[in-house]
C-alpha cells in the first residue's frame, strides 16, 4: 500500500484553477520530487496535502485514511511534516526551544522533549547553535532548525517546499547529504519541491512535474528531464523535440 | 509529577536574578514586621494583588500575544460569586473561592470559543465589549445588588479564617502573599509546560504552529481560562478584603486596562514582567494618588503619567521592563562573542 | 394605534439622524486604517477633544457654536499629526501589540489629560443657534435642531472627504498609498506624507464630529470610550477602510440604538407598558457591540470588503 495517495486533487481559486486533476501515489520510504516551471501550483498542492486549506475536488490518502477533510494540525499529528517557504525568525524562542514545540506533538514531558530535541539537533549537526536565536543564525542553519524541528514530530513523511532556496552550491550539497541521510537513517519518505534541479536529481527516485496545474509526467529522474512534454513547459515550444527526433535545439528550433 | 518539578524550576535565569528574588521573597516575608504605616500595607496588599492579577493576564496577554482588555469581568464573577454564596447561604472563602473561578472558567469557554476567531486588534475591541456588556448586566441585576453591589455582612468574630475578616490587615497581607507564591509557582510550571511552549510558538507564527500540531484555538482558550482562574481568585479575595463590591469597582473597563497596562509595562510574556509592573506603578498610584488627592485640582496625573509611560515603552521597547534588561544582556553576549 | 406609528416615525427619524453623525465618526477611524492597517484606539478621545473644543471657544470668541466647527476640524488634524509624527510612526514597525499598546496609551494619555483640565463634570453647551430649539413636524413628531444640524453636517462631511479623495490629486495619491503601499512609493508618493494626512483627515472629521455632538450630548472625559466602541463597530459593519462603509453602517448603527424605544413602543401598543415592562434601555449599546461581535465571526470584511 502507498504511504500517500493523492486521487483526482483539483484546487480552485475563485477563477483559477491551481491545481487540475492531479494524481499519484507515493510509495513509503520513497523520495519523490516534485518540480515544474513557476506558478505550476507546486505549493498550493503542498498546502492541499498538508492540510492548510481544502480542496476542491478529489481525495488524499495517507497511510490507508482518508484525510481529505483534515485540518492542517490534524494531518501533522498523523505523521506528515512540513516546511514553509518564508521561515519567520522567531524573536521569542531559542533554537532548542523551537525543535522542542514539534518533539511537544506526541509527547507532554518535557524532559523527553529536550532529549528528543537536542537529539535532533545533533543528527543535524547543529548541536551548538541550542541556545542562539533563530534571528542570529545565517540561512542555511536556519533551514536546518526547520528540519530539527521536523524531525522531532516523528512524521512518516516529509514535505520540504523549496528547501534549496538561498542556499549557495557547498550548502546545497550539505543539504542534500542530510536530506538522503533523513531518508535512509530515519526511514522518513520525501516529498521535495525544487528549482534546483540538480538536488531533485540526486535525491529523488521518481519526479512528478506540473505545469498550469496538471501533471504532465510521472516517472524516474533520467526519463522526466529528457521528456518533450517537460521540456516544452519549462523551455517552450522552440526546444521541445518532435516525437522521434533527438533532443532539444536541432533543425526546429532554427525557426522563429 | 514533573509539573511539580518544573515549578520549582528556576534554573534557566541567571544567579543575580534568582538573588534578587530570594531577597524580594524575604523582604515580602518579614515585612509586616518593619515598621510600616497602614497606608504601605494597603499598597503592598494591592501589590500582591495587582501582581496576581498580571501573571494571570500574562498567559493570554503575554506568552501567547492575544491583547484581553476584558479581564475585569472576571474579577467580577470571582468577587460576586463569593459575595452572593456567603451572604445567601453563609458559604466560607475557602469553598467560595474554587467555586467562583469554576464559574468564571466555565463563562470563559462560553466566551472564548467564538472570541478567539479574532485576532489583534478586533480581538482586543471584542475583549472590551464583552466586559462593557456583562458590566452593565450587573448593573441592572437585583440579584446581585445592582448598582449599588453588595455588603458582606461581619462574622463578628475575629480572626475569622473561614470567611476571610480580619481586623488587622497582615492577616490579609500573609493570606495573599501565600497566593501570591502559589501563584509565582504555577506559571513558572505553566512557562515550561507544553501548553507554555505551544504558546509561545503560536505567538510567533500560528501557520507553523498548526503545522507542527498544534490546535491554536483551543490552545488559546486554555490559555485564557488559566487567566481567568487567576484573576477570579484573586476577585474572591478583594470581596473579603474591601467587604462589599460594586460592578464599578471589581468589573470595570479602567481594571481591565491597569491588569493589561502593568503586565505590558513590566514585560509581558516573562515570568517576573508583571510583578515588576505592579512593583512600580502600584505604589507610584498610591502614593501619587494620596499626594495629589489633597490637590484637588491633579486628579489624573497619575494616569496621564502611565499613558505618557506606556506609549514609550510601546515605541520604544515593547516588550517592557524586561524586554530592557534582556536587550541589555544580549547586547552584552553578543559584544563577548565578537570579541 | 397612532401612537405606535408616531413612536416608530420618531425613532426613525431619531435613528436616521444619529446615524449620520455615528457615520462621522466613523469616517475617521476607517480612513486611518484604510492607509496603514492601524487602529486607533485613541479615536473617541479625539471627538472628545473636538467637543471640548466648540465648548471653551464659542463663549470664548462669542460666537456660535457651529462657527467654531473649522477649528475643531484645525485641532483634530494638528493633534492627528502630531500623533502620527510622535508615535504612530514608531509604533509602526513594531509588532502589533505594540500597536495596539501605543493607542491605548494615548487614549489614556488623552482622557487623562482631559479629567487634569477640564474636571469630571459633564457640561453641554447652553448657548447656540440651533441649541435647545426644535420645529415640529407633523403630530407628536418633533424634530431637534441640533440633531438635524447634526446629520446634515455629516453628510456635508462625508461629501467633502469624499471629494478631496476621488477629486483631488492628493486624495488619489492617498488612495494609491492605500491599495498598495510600494507601487505608490515608486511612483514618487511618499509614504509617510500620506501617513501623516490620513491622521490629519481622520483626526479632524472626528473633531468636527464632536464639535457637532456637543450641541446635544453632554461631554466628559469619558465619553471617548462609548464612541470609539461604537466607531468600531460602524466600521467593521461597513468594512475596514471603506469609505461607503462608514456611511451605510453608521445609518444602520443608528437604526439599533433605537431599538429600546421601538421595544417599548411595541411594548405598548400590546398593552404590555408600563413599570413592570423590560426595558431594553441599559443595553442600548450592547445590541451594537453584538453586531460587532457577529460580523466580525460572520462576515469579516463587513459590508463593502476590505478596502474600498
Amino acid at each position: 500500500m502507498p504511504l500517500l495517495e493523492v486521487q483526482h486533487v483539483s484546487k480552485v481559486f475563485g477563477g483559477l484553477r491551481a491545481n487540475d486533476d492531479v494524481s499519484f501515489v507515493l510509495e513509503a520510504n520513497e523520495v519523490l520530487g516534485l518540480i515544474g516551471p513557476n506558478g505550476a501550483g507546486k505549493t498550493t498542492l503542498f498546502n492541499c496535502i498538508a492540510g492548510y486549506f481544502p480542496v476542491t475536488s478529489g481525495r488524499i490518502i495517507f497511510d490507508g485514511r482518508d484525510i481529505t477533510e483534515l485540518r492542517d494540525y490534524q494531518v501533522a499529528r498523523l505523521g506528515i511534516a512540513r516546511t514553509f517557504q518564508i521561515f519567520q525568525a522567531s524573536g521569542d524562542l531559542s533554537v532548542v526551544e523551537n525543535v522542542m514545540v514539534g518533539a511537544f506533538m506526541h509527547s507532554s514531558s518535557r524532559s523527553r522533549a529536550r532529549l528528543i530535541a537536542e537529539e535532533c539537533l545533533e543528527f543535524l549537526g547543529i548541536s551548538d547553535s541550542a541556545g542562539h536565536m533563530l534571528s542570529e543564525l545565517p540561512v542555511a542553519r536556519q533551514k536546518r532548525v526547520a528540519l530539527a524541528t521536523a524531525l522531532a514530530s516523528h512524521p512518516r513523511l516529509l514535505l520540504l517546499d523549496e528547501v534549496a532556496a538561498g542556499l549557495n552550491p557547498s550548502e546545497i550539497e550539505g543539504m542534500v547529504d542530510t536530506l538522503r541521510r533523513i531518508h535512509q537513517e530515519r526511514g522518513i519518505s520525501l516529498l521535495v519541491t525544487e528549482h534546483v534541479l540538480e538536488m531533485v536529481m540526486a535525491l529523488a527516485d521518481r519526479v512528478i512535474v506540473l505545469e498550469s496545474g496538471r501533471k504532465i509526467a510521472d516517472g524516474n529522474p533520467e526519463q522526466v528531464v529528457k521528456d518533450p512534454e517537460v521540456i516544452r513547459a519549462y523551455l517552450g515550444e522552440h526546444f521541445a523535440p518532435q516525437a522521434g527526433q533527438a533532443g532539444p535545439g536541432g533543425e526546429e528550433g532554427r525557426h522563429a | 509529577m514533573e509539573a511539580i518539578r518544573n515549578a520549582f524550576d528556576f534554573s534557566d535565569f541567571p544567579r543575580l536574578d534568582l538573588t534578587i528574588a530570594g531577597l524580594g521573597i524575604l523582604f515580602l516575608l518579614i515585612f509586616p514586621a518593619l515598621p510600616h504605616s497602614s497606608f504601605a500595607m494597603a499598597t503592598m496588599i494591592q501589590f500582591l494583588m495587582f501582581s496576581l492579577y498580571g501573571m494571570g493576564w500574562n498567559t493570554i496577554g503575554g506568552y501567547a500575544g492575544q491583547v484581553d482588555l476584558g479581564k475585569a469581568k472576571y474579577v467580577g464573577i470571582g468577587a460576586y460569586t463569593t459575595a452572593v454564596l456567603m451572604i445567601r447561604w453563609d458559604i466560607p472563602f475557602w469553598f467560595s473561592m474554587p467555586l467562583g473561578m469554576v464559574f468564571a472558567i466555565l463563562w470563559s469557554f462560553v466566551i472564548g470559543y467564538p472570541l478567539f476567531r479574532l485576532k489583534g486588534h478586533y480581538f482586543a475591541i471584542a475583549t472590551i465589549a464583552t466586559s462593557l456588556v456583562v458590566k452593565d448586566i450587573f448593573e441592572v441585576w437585583d440579584f446581585v445588588g445592582g448598582a449599588r453591589g453588595l455588603e458582606l455582612p461581619l462574622k463578628g468574630h475575629f480572626p475569622d479564617f473561614l470567611y476571610l475578616q480580619f481586623r488587622e490587615d497582615y492577616y490579609y497581607y500573609y493570606i495573599i502573599l501565600g497566593f501570591f507564591v502559589l501563584g509565582v509557582l504555577y506559571i513558572n510550571a505553566f512557562r515550561h509546560s507544553r501548553l507554555g511552549y505551544q504558546l509561545r510558538a503560536i505567538k510567533d507564527n500560528e501557520d507553523v504552529a498548526r503545522s507542527l500540531g498544534i490546535d491554536v484555538h483551543w490552545s488559546k482558550i486554555k490559555a485564557y481560562a488559566v487567566a481567568t482562574a487567576f484573576v477570579a481568585m484573586v476577585g474572591s479575595f478583594h470581596a473579603c478584603y474591601n467587604f462589599a463590591i460594586e460592578p464599578e469597582d471589581t468589573m470595570s473597563l479602567d481594571l481591565s486596562i491597569l491588569i493589561a497596562m502593568m503586565a505590558m509595562l513590566g514585560g509581558a510574556g516573562s515570568l517576573w514582567g508583571p510583578i515588576i509592573g505592579a512593583a512600580i506603578l502600584v505604589p507610584m498610584k498610591s502614593y501619587l494618588g494620596s499626594w495629589l488627592g489633597g490637590q484637588a485640582g491633579l486628579a489624573g496625573l497619575d494616569l496621564v503619567i502611565y499613558g505618557a509611560i506606556i506609549m514609550l515603552i510601546a515605541a520604544v521597547q515593547p516588550r517592557g521592563v524586561w524586554g530592557i534588561v534582556e536587550a541589555v544582556r544580549a547586547r552584552k553576549r553578543g559584544s563577548h562573542a565578537a570579541a | 394605534m397612532e401612537a405606535f406609528w408616531v413612536e416608530i416615525l420618531k425613532s426613525l427619524v431619531s435613528g436616521l439622524l444619529m446615524g449620520l453623525v455615528f457615520a462621522l465618526v466613523a469616517l475617521g477611524l476607517t480612513v486611518i486604517f484604510g492607509v496603514m492597517d492601524i487602529v486607533n484606539f485613541a479615536h473617541g478621545e479625539f471627538l472628545m477633544i473636538g467637543m471640548y473644543t466648540t465648548l471653551v471657544t464659542a463663549p470664548l470668541l462669542g460666537v456660535d457654536p457651529l462657527i467654531t466647527l473649522p477649528i475643531c476640524g484645525l485641532v483634530g488634524a494638528v493633534l492627528g499629526v502630531i500623533s502620527y509624527y510622535g508615535l504612530v510612526k514608531y509604533l509602526l514597525r513594531g509588532p502589533v501589540i505594540a500597536q495596539l499598546f501605543g493607542t491605548f496609551g494615548l487614549m489614556v494619555f488623552l482622557r487623562n489629560l482631559a479629567l487634569l483640565f477640564m474636571g469630571s463634570e459633564p457640561r453641554i453647551l447652553h448657548k447656540g443657534v440651533l441649541v435647545g430649539k426644535s420645529f415640529v413636524v407633523g403630530p407628536g413628531l418633533v424634530l431637534e435642531s441640533t440633531k438635524l444640524a447634526a446629520a446634515v453636517l455629516s453628510l456635508a462631511s462625508f461629501y467633502v472627504v469624499w471629494w478631496l479623495i476621488n477629486r483631488t490629486r492628493l486624495g488619489k495619491a492617498l488612495t494609491a498609498t492605500s491599495l498598495d503601499r510600494q507601487g505608490a512609493r515608486y511612483m514618487g508618493i511618499s509614504t509617510e506624507l500620506m501617513n501623516a494626512l490620513a491622521w490629519a483627515i481622520g483626526g479632524a472629521s472626528v473633531a468636527i464630529a464632536g464639535g457637532v455632538l456637543v450641541n446635544f450630548w453632554p461631554v466628559d472625559p469619558n465619553v471617548g470610550l462609548l464612541f470609539t466602541m461604537i466607531a468600531f463597530a460602524t466600521v467593521a459593519l461597513g468594512g475596514f477602510g471603506s469609505i461607503r462603509g462608514a456611511l451605510f453602517a453608521g445609518i444602520i448603527i443608528g437604526f439599533i440604538v433605537q431599538i429600546p424605544p421601538v421595544w417599548d413602543a411595541a411594548l405598548g401598543l400590546l398593552g404590555l407598558g408600563g413599570g413592570d415592562a423590560i426595558s431594553l434601555h441599559p443595553f442600548k449599546y450592547t445590541f451594537v457591540y453584538l453586531i460587532y461581535f457577529i460580523i466580525m465571526i460572520v462576515r469579516p470584511q463587513g459590508l463593502f470588503g476590505w478596502k474600498q
